[in-house]
């Protein structure tokens, strides 16, 4: 039996897109299709006293799904893949299985849930129950190690992460100088889920499509320069997404400008680029505005 | 009866707007959900106009898109790419399927990024087929 469509259930926080591109070497299997699958918990959403049924959320929480997903899918989709997503709310079990079947999957690839041993004692595994109740295949993949990184050529595929003040566009000016020893950088902005707001998908969406195009911006700077470019949006707590971006985009390298906010004794050095510097496992490319 | 447009979108709210657009303008919208829907209902329907987005369960609009345009008695209708998905993306996987031993696409006559006014879908359907 070939594999060539699997289906990768994600909440992303036990399988992103590392684990996507590690399972990438079944191309020469067969597999060139992948389909996204996010399901949404129904108490996430559900009618509360008071408000009733929470649309807005479900809003935020399906366009933050939303916009992993097309990130992903444009990584695969300039490989030659095809990508195919479902971004639901109800039982995960359920809907695994409903979207393995329209799909006709040759394979689940899903993660190890993140309950407590205690907690998983008590209600039954979502994996003992996803293969009891499929015929098809399941993979239950595992993390890939957080301390694995190649350090062997560290300019190689930079992560710019950018909120295009002073600092983050120098730094731009300073990636193109490297172009000789860049393969690919990404460019990367980290929107706060506040910024995620609005009644509709379509407003929640400006959102998303107003910093894209910005960073968009940047990518034609850097390709006229010679040096591939993609741009990603994450949504999120700047030091994790950065960190998860590093890791998602295999990022040889963290590039930040540093905010020209601070005045204080670290002068250049503003609070997120230094929670990456001291905590991150890439080397960290911190960038100062002009003038100290 | 207005010209045939199809709408082939997985989201029903994007399709909604879409239809909704179409129908104030006077054109007869037709819809489909994924992209083996829209194939069907092109070659039965033979619309003017397909507004088509891209990340979609089943088929992908990259994939609906090759097979239009290599489909002779297909490729000349009108399409308007409304998508998440960037045009840099969206060129670069038709050159990497290109490259794997497909025939080659021409681009999009129009390449919108969602979300996208209701004024500025009506004109560019309008400068599209009139």
């Amino acid at each position: 039996m070939e594999i060539k469509k699997l289906l990768f259930v994600t909440k992303f926080e036990e399988l992103c897109f590392d684990a996507v591109q590690s399972l990438l070497s079944l191309r020469e299997a067969a597999l060139d299709h992948i389909v996204f699958v996010n399901v949404i918990e129904r108490d996430k959403v559900a009618m509360r006293r008071g408000t009733g049924y929470q649309k807005e959320e479900e809003i935020r929480l399906r366009e933050t799904a939303n916009i992993r997903f097309i990130d992903w899918a444009e990584g695969l989709y300039e490989q030659g893949m095809e990508v195919g997503v479902y971004i639901v709310v109800g039982s995960l079990v359920a809907e695994v299985i409903k979207a393995a079947q329209k799909e006709e999957a040759d394979l689940i690839v899903i993660g190890r849930s993140h309950k407590s041993m205690l907690e998983q004692f008590y209600s039954r595994s979502e994996i003992t129950e996803l293969i009891r109740r499929t015929s098809t295949p399941v993979l239950v993949y595992k993390p890939i190690p957080e301390n694995v990184i190649v350090l062997e050529k560290p300019f190689e595929r930079p992560l710019l992460a950018t909120d295009w003040s002073a600092a983050s566009l120098r730094a731009v000016e300073y990636l193109k100088g490297l172009k000789d020893i860049t393969q690919k950088i990404d460019v990367i902005h980290v929107a706060s889920k506040k910024e995620l707001t609005g009644s509709t998908t379509m407003e929640v969406q400006e959102t998303r499509k107003e910093k894209r195009q910005k960073l968009e911006e940047i990518c034609d700077i850097l390709e006229a320069a010679g040096i591939e470019a993609r741009s990603h949006v994450y949504i999120g707590d700047p030091v994790q997404e950065i960190e998860k971006a590093a890791r998602e985009c295999q990022a040889t390298m963290v590039v930040l400008g540093s905010s020209g906010k601070a005045a204080w004794a670290e002068k250049w050095v503003g609070s997120i680029p230094r929670a990456i510097a001291e905590k991150s496992i890439y080397p960290t490319l911190l960038i100062p505005p002009e003038q100290v | 009866m207005g010209e045939k447009v199809l709408v082939v979108d997985d989201d029903a709210d994007a399709r909604l707007f879409s239809v909704t657009v179409l129908e104030e303008h006077g054109y007869t919208p037709l819809e489909a959900s994924d992209g083996e829907e829209g194939l069907k209902m092109i070659r039965k329907e033979k619309p003017n106009l397909i507004i088509l987005d891209i990340m979609m369960p089943r088929q992908s609009g990259i994939r609906l898109y090759r097979e239009l345009k290599t489909d002779k008695s297909l490729k000349n209708i009108h399409v308007i790419v409304l998508s998440g998905i960037s045009k840099r993306a969206f060129l670069r996987s038709q050159k990497a399927l290109t490259d794997f031993g497909g025939p080659p696409v021409p681009e999009p006559e129009v390449y919108l990024e969602k979300p996208v006014k209701a004024e500025d879908l009506a004109k560019t359907i309008k400068q599209v087929i009139g």
